[in-house]
């Protein structure tokens, strides 16, 4: 299964982001989108699977710098 | 080839087609690679050509000459960008930017495209309905952004 995510950041201008993994992302995991790194903190979602397509939308905050570390890991140490 | 359809499969916009109908779309499309800072293209440009990220991610950005350039979203992997040019061929809505290294994408033709859909309509009317869904993906990640 393929999942397209809509990242989408709490507060701020942040534009969020648009992208396919091949891990369902899980709500305390981490997402870099440009040079930093968010927590996701909700997901649900949008429209019902197509093919091998699941379509979801994410709440992420971003994390303090330097805590990039801590807590979840990201879709691509997820894959390492 | 194989290892380019196989990933083909892994783009939404390709959802639906065969492996034969893929590698017809793999032989029109040109791989470009670029780095972080890379401008892709401008505003305002001529555009004939849909890209897909194969690996990296691109900043989009509007230029809404009131105020500064404004992020719109930033797109990763299996994401498609330039699509508008397909359908409407307008000039280029946005900027858009690489903005990680060693970014890969794949890159096709309008005439190209325009000419595999012509003498393969079925690969036409799934890859046009592919690109409406993403269209609706990216307004329904637009509205909700807005919140």
């Amino acid at each position: 299964m393929i999942y397209k995510v809509s990242y989408v950041v709490i507060g701020g201008e942040h534009p969020g982001a648009i992208m396919n993994q091949t891990n369902m992302p899980q709500v305390g995991d981490h997402v870099e989108i440009g040079n930093r790194v968010f927590e996701i903190t909700e997901v649900h979602e949008v429209m019902p699977p197509r093919g091998d397509f699941q379509f979801l939308h994410a709440t992420v905050r971003p994390l303090p710098d330097g805590d990039a570390e801590a807590g979840g890991k990201t879709e691509k140490e997820k894959g390492e | 080839m194989d290892d380019l359809i196989k990933l083909l499969k892994t783009v939404e916009l390709f959802e639906g087609l065969s492996d034969e109908q893929l590698r017809r779309l793999a032989e029109i499309s040109r791989e470009e690679r670029y780095e972080r800072g890379d401008e892709i293209f401008a505003q305002g440009d001529e555009g004939d050509k849909v890209y897909i990220i194969r690996r990296g991610q691109v900043e989009v950005v509007i230029d809404r000459r009131s105020g500064a350039p404004r992020s719109q979203i930033y797109l990763g992997q299996g994401q498609i960008f330039g699509e508008m040019a397909l359908v409407d061929m307008g000039p280029r809505s946005a900027t858009v930017r690489c903005i990680r290294d060693g970014t890969v994408l794949d890159v096709i033709k309008r005439g190209d495209f325009i000419r595999l859909c012509e003498e393969d309509t079925a690969i036409g009317y799934i890859v046009m309905r592919n690109m409406a869904a993403d269209l609706s993906f990216k307004l329904r990640h637009y509205n909700l952004a807005q919140y």
